[in-house]
């Protein structure tokens, strides 16, 4: 089986607080894991360190074979590898094609002058989220919290990934939207993209995911079926306080 | 690029009401407007760096700066002609601004704004102490060659550069490249997270942005047939590039133009109420109140004012 992402010893350090702590794991190529694991536990983190938004203090991160730490950002997505934000994070002035239409763009600035917007695919990236047409024209402003996390899932699917990581893509929609979102993922994962989820919502993840990777203090504690691992002793424990 | 048969029409009743205006008005008027074209060029310089990406430049008359000397010292003390000398002086300009500020567009907010400040003043400094022979020191220069005789010319020439400036960035901002560029004004991290090089999209916006500030310097001393640093390198003429772009509507292109012509004109008018320096006094209150009242400028303005005669009608 192809690893789509390898990580390995991956470590991060903020001044004394050690966020990701001798981490390794993977994810198969066409596979889907949950990442799980209290407040604070390090998930963002991980996610940040695999995007090269945050460099690791020391590991290694592979994507289909490929060491990515070395490259920024942009090269890494590029890659085929893209993310969502717990917090999303529009262009607020921008309506909601032109944020698709930003996730759309090639790194290419002659490309970006010489050919315009592609409206159909456009249209076709936010429908499938579930936007409607009309929402097309919508500015952030205009939006629920529910509609940004579709803005930001649209977005990422934009960039054209093999890899997503979605960082609680169900925090503060509605139970319908849960479905919907629920639903997109499972058509995806049909198409075969590769998924990394992190949800504090464990009910609506665990549908979605083959096998899942807990996590606290950046440590990994449990891996395995997403059963074997909420049941898990330290699992359980590191929830205390928080409801599973 | 969604071109409406409105925008050429407004376009061109823009470009014809120009060509008409030596018929219209004073020559004294004439050369009022001059200056406001000069002052749209530079005005729309700052708004493709600054109004796009919101990376805030106080330090803009350092590109002119950079354009304008190298065609006088070229001109003048080399005998090139200007065919030559100014595109030499458009590419110095992009050269010379992106050697000194490509480090510092790696900080965002008043840092930038603070480093672009530092450099106008430098270059003050230096223009004066460094070879004054070639510079001509704390003087300047004078009997630069001059491209045009008399006012209607002068105004011809000026309003071709500025029509030919803002008409292709008014287009290019239009592409999905203007897109991007405002995407980094308002979140910069997400454009990276979209895959695409912020770095390199700011660099592009810098190029341009200086690419005109030293296309229309060099032009401005070949009109002036005269350079002094004292009122270039000075920080009323920053801030004045400023104003016009934000009371006009940063980010628009056509906006920095509207604003270079009503700061120009609201000066000029009120020189004969008053004379002195209080004349900033007025225009400063009234750049801010009008920016108290809408902070996207008077082309949102307008907009807005179209906006509601086409529902009424
Ligand atoms: N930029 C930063 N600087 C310093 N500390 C940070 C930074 N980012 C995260 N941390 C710390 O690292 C730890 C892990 O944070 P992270 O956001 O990855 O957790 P998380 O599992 O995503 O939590 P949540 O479920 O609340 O989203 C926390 O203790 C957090 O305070
Ligand atoms: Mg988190």
């Amino acid at each position: 089986m192809t690893e789509a992402l390898t990580i390995t010893n991956l470590v991060k350090r903020f001044g004394g607080l050690t966020a990701t702590n001798d981490l390794s794991f993977t994810v198969a190529d066409g596979e889907s894991v949950g990442l799980i694991g209290p407040n604070g536990a390090g998930k963002t983190t991980v996610f940040s360190q695999i995007m090269g938004e945050h460099r690791q203090t020391s590991g290694s991160i592979k994507l289909y074979g490929e060491e990515i730490t070395p490259l920024p950002t942009a090269r890494r997505i590029r890659h085929g590898v893209s993310r969502t934000y717990q917090v999303p994070r529009p262009f607020a002035e921008l309506s909601v094609a032109e944020n698709i239409r930003v996730g759309l763009m090639h790194d290419n600035v002659w490309q970006m002058v010489l050919h315009g917007p592609d409206p159909d695919r456009e249209l076709e990236l936010a429908l499938s989220v579930g936007f409607t047409e009309d929402d097309l024209k919508r500015t952030p402003a205009e939006l629920s919290m529910g509609d940004l996390r579709k803005l930001e899932m649209a977005r990422t699917m934009a960039t054209g990934p093999k890899v997503m990581l979605l960082d609680e893509v169900f925090a503060g929609l509605t139970v319908g939207e849960i479905a919907q979102i629920g639903e997109l993922i499972q058509q995806m994962r049909g198409d075969g993209m590769t998924f990394l989820i992190v949800s504090h919502d464990l009910k609506a993840l665990e549908p979605l995911v083959e096998r899942a990777i807990a996590i606290n203090y950046g440590e990994l504690i449990a891996e395995g079926s997403f059963a074997r691992v909420i049941e898990n002793e330290a699992v359980r424990a590191s929830y205390l306080g928080d409801t599973v | 690029m969604g071109l409406r048969w409105y925008h050429f029409a407004l376009w061109g009743a823009f470009i014809v009401g120009l060509a008409l205006l030596p018929e219209l008005v004073s020559k004294g008027t004439l050369r009022t407007i001059i200056f406001a074209n000069y002052l749209a060029i530079f005005a729309i310089s700052w708004d493709v760096l600054s109004g796009r990406t919101g990376y805030i430049s106080f330090g803009h008359p350092f590109l002119i700066g950079i354009g304008a000397y190298t065609t006088a010292i070229l001109t003048k003390r080399f005998d090139v002609p200007v065919e030559i000398s100014i595109p030499v002086a458009v590419v110095v300009t992009m050269i010379g601004g992106l050697i000194v500020l490509l480090p510092a567009l790696r900080v965002r907010g008043s840092y930038f704004a603070m480093i672009t400040l530092a450099f106008m003043e430098l270059m003050y400094q230096l223009v004066q102490v460094i070879r004054p022979d070639l510079t001509g020191g704390t003087r300047g220069m004078s009997g630069l060659p001059t491209l045009t005789r008399g006012a209607v010319n002068g105004f011809y020439l000026s309003a071709f550069l500025m029509v030919s400036v803002a008409l292709s960035m008014w287009l290019l901002m239009r592409t999905r490249l203007g897109t991007a560029l405002s995407a980094i004004g308002m979140n910069e991290e997400s454009v990276r997270g979209s895959g695409l090089s912020a770095t390199k999209l700011k660099m592009v916006a810098f190029l341009l942005s200086a690419a005109i500030a030293g296309l229309g310097g060099a032009f401005y001393v070949h009109y002036l047939g005269t350079i002094a640093p004292r009122a270039l390198f000075e920080i009323n003429f920053a801030f004045t590039i400023i104003v016009a772009a934000l009371i006009g509507g940063a980010s628009t292109i056509v906006g920095p133009v509207i604003g270079a012509f009503f700061l120009t004109l609201l000066l000029e008018y009120l020189r004969p109420v008053l004379p002195g320096a209080e004349r900033y006094l007025i225009y400063g209150g009234v750049a801010l109140l009008l920016y108290m009242y809408q902070p996207r400028g008077i082309y949102e303005i307008i907009q807005q004012g179209l906006a509601r005669v086409r529902r009424s009608s």
